[in-house]
């Protein structure tokens, strides 16, 4: 027998839930019971309910782990049930992660949608570890309206922060709305990057993952240069179940993220 | 290759003395189907080892269709009993061959399925009357062992003709060395002879082979044709979990007192759910789209990686099909 069951979640209690929308909550975790770099996923498991893959939201180097998640299905209806200081599982990491190498010394172009958040400011967080090796950073986040915000609390500071460019749509605005309105492709008018040359990375609904690459690849990004995650049915975790295989590809072990140049003759990559 | 023999009337001292070491399993024929039954000293012992392969497929004993794998919150680890499978065909070589990369030689190793393949010993016999439903040629498979087993024996005259193709093969024969005696000339060119039988009656019942090109055939298929050949199919999935080749599988966890066990249970692409994500979204939500994805997994992406199909020709899904339906003739039209 191995020393390590690669099916056994680690036991550990949550810290701190942080409602972020009224359906999206970050579930801080008491310590980081796995290392990851950015991009790798987790199985997360709810005792007894069972497990479902994740992408954790905090810094690699931060010291307690975070996921933000939106309540879909069987398992995340269960996990919005508990409270601090109850016992979930965490197993991994999964996955590959951003080739952050490659991105150094570039502009890095990201586009989020929803919870699609939720990877991407660990990636944010981990360029902002290193902020001096990127040329600059940019964000376009769509929502749906501004109650469905994530991150609400910490946008404003990230604005502030040089080599940093920040901007935000919603699909519906209410009064309190100054910004933009309309979906995501509306804040990609205009791409201020040098797009033949830069990493483009995009995560959200299928939909917006959908027009956000048309859109992406209209603007010049280059095929191997767009990263784009995919949420794909998976089970294990360690490429053997066969759930998340799409084309040629385990997504649980060649993605979580893939390339617009990997997916583009697959069918429908975003269903 | 060297070959021992071991005569007819020394097989059951044999058989009880392995069983002694380990549970061992044999195949039995009755009314018309073979299974592999535990061999017990104080039953009847009448094995057939001319028949083609058991009704079931032997993958339970290397991936049990409901295996624990870990416990929750703390875990537990348990032992795999030692055992023996004695007799079975090539065609369920090839799962395991199939099974040998999936689980141990893609990072990470599985330690569940290797555990059960260090313990469990194989011996393989030669399949010398292949039957109707059976194409393992077209897949490149011989009607007898070539690998994969520890041991393979032809049934001759003078007995059981065993090769050994592992280590621990080999050094089972010499630890009971004083069951066999050497193989003569007349003993090897026996089973030359029964071997070539049992290739030309595949070859009459297979005469076409696969087209060198299946993969990328598989890959640009005709969804209209794979919808008119799946028409009669009513998803019972007899096919996939007959299959000694699948290998999808599916963790749930269930209470067990106060902690969680988690299973891994056989999983089948066909089932509707299979790749439904959370949001509900569903990939392949229509029955062609799974059936299509089945040949894809076994005939595109498989042989992409390992340059095998994930196919033995056993013919378990052709016969369990509840709508007759034939892998041969999908394969062949494509």
């Amino acid at each position: 027998m191995e020393p390590i069951n690669p099916y056994y979640p680690i036991p550990v209690k949550i810290k701190k839930i942080i409602p972020e929308t009224p359906n999206i909550t970050t579930f801080i975790l008491d310590g980081r019971p796995i290392d990851f770099e950015a991009g790798q996923f987790a199985e997360l498991t709810i005792p007894s309910i069972g497990e479902a893959p994740f992408t954790p939201s905090s810094s690699p180097h931060d010291e307690d782990m975070e996921f933000t998640i939106m309540k879909v299905g069987r398992v995340t209806e269960a996990l919005f049930d508990l409270k601090e200081g109850e016992l979930v599982g965490v197993r991994g990491p999964f996955g590959k992660p951003y080739p952050l190498d490659d991105f150094k010394g570039k502009e890095v172009f990201i586009v989020g949608g929803g919870v699609g958040f939720a990877p991407l400011r660990s990636l944010f967080l981990a360029l902002l570890h290193d902020i001096k090796a990127y040329k600059k950073i940019y964000i376009r986040y769509g929502a749906r309206t501004p109650k469905d915000i994530v991150y609400k609390h910490l946008i404003p500071g990230w604005k502030k922060i040089d080599g940093v460019d920040i901007l935000l749509t919603v699909d519906v605005g209410d009064d309190s709305w100054q910004g933009r309105v309309g979906v995501v492709t509306v804040i990609l008018d205009k791409i201020p990057v040098d797009v033949k040359n830069s990493p483009t990375v995009v995560c959200g609904p299928p939909l917006m993952m959908k027009f956000a690459t048309q859109r992406l690849v209209e603007a010049g990004f280059r095929g191997e240069n767009i990263y784009l995650s995919m949420e794909k049915n998976m089970s294990c975790g360690l490429g053997k179940c066969n759930h998340c295989r799409v084309g040629k590809f385990y997504v649980c072990k060649d993605g979580p993220v893939l390339t617009w140049h990997d997916v583009k003759d697959i069918e429908e990559p975003f269903l | 290759m060297k070959s021992y023999l071991l005569s007819q009337n020394k097989l059951l001292d044999f058989v009880k003395e392995l069983s002694r070491d380990g549970s061992l399993y044999y195949p039995e024929h009755e009314d018309g189907k073979t299974h592999l039954v535990k061999f017990d000293e104080k039953s009847p012992f009448t094995p057939n080892f001319q028949k083609i392969r058991t009704a079931e497929n032997i993958k339970h004993f290397f991936f049990p269709s409901r295996d624990t794998v870990a416990r929750f919150p703390k875990d537990e680890v348990k032992q795999v009993p030692k055992s023996y499978l004695f007799g079975v065909k090539n065609c369920d070589l090839r799962g395991i061959d199939v099974y040998d990369r999936v689980f141990m030689g893609w990072e990470p190793v599985d330690p569940f399925y290797r555990e059960r393949r260090d313990k469990i010993f194989v011996i393989s016999a030669d399949c010398p009357e292949p039957e109707d439903s059976c194409f393992c040629n077209i897949l490149g498979l011989n009607p007898y062992g070539d690998g994969i087993s520890d041991l393979n024996f032809t049934e001759v005259s003078n007995g059981l003709l065993f090769e050994a193709f592992t280590k621990r093969g080999e050094e089972l024969i010499k630890a009971y060395k004083h069951f066999f005696s050497e193989a003569k000339g007349e003993d090897e060119k026996e089973r030359s002879a029964l071997r070539e039988k049992a290739v030309k009656k595949l070859s009459s019942i297979n005469a076409k082979s696969l087209k060198k090109d299946l993969p990328a055939r598989v890959e640009a298929a005709d969804k209209k044709k794979m919808r008119d050949a799946r028409d009669e199919c009513v998803e019972c999935h007899a096919c996939l979990h007959g299959c000694p080749t699948c290998y999808c599988f599916l963790l749930g966890d269930y209470k067990k007192g106060k902690d969680v066990e988690r299973v891994r249970l056989w999983d089948a692409c066909y089932y509707a759910a299979y790749a439904r994500v959370g949001g509900g979204a569903n990939p392949r939500s229509r029955l062609d789209e799974r059936f299509w994805n089945r040949f894809q997994c076994k005939f595109n992406f498989f042989h992409k990686y390992e340059n095998i199909y994930a196919c033995s020709g056993c013919g378990r899904c052709l016969l369990g099909c509840s709508a007759k339906i034939d892998i041969r003739e999908i394969l062949w039209n494509l």
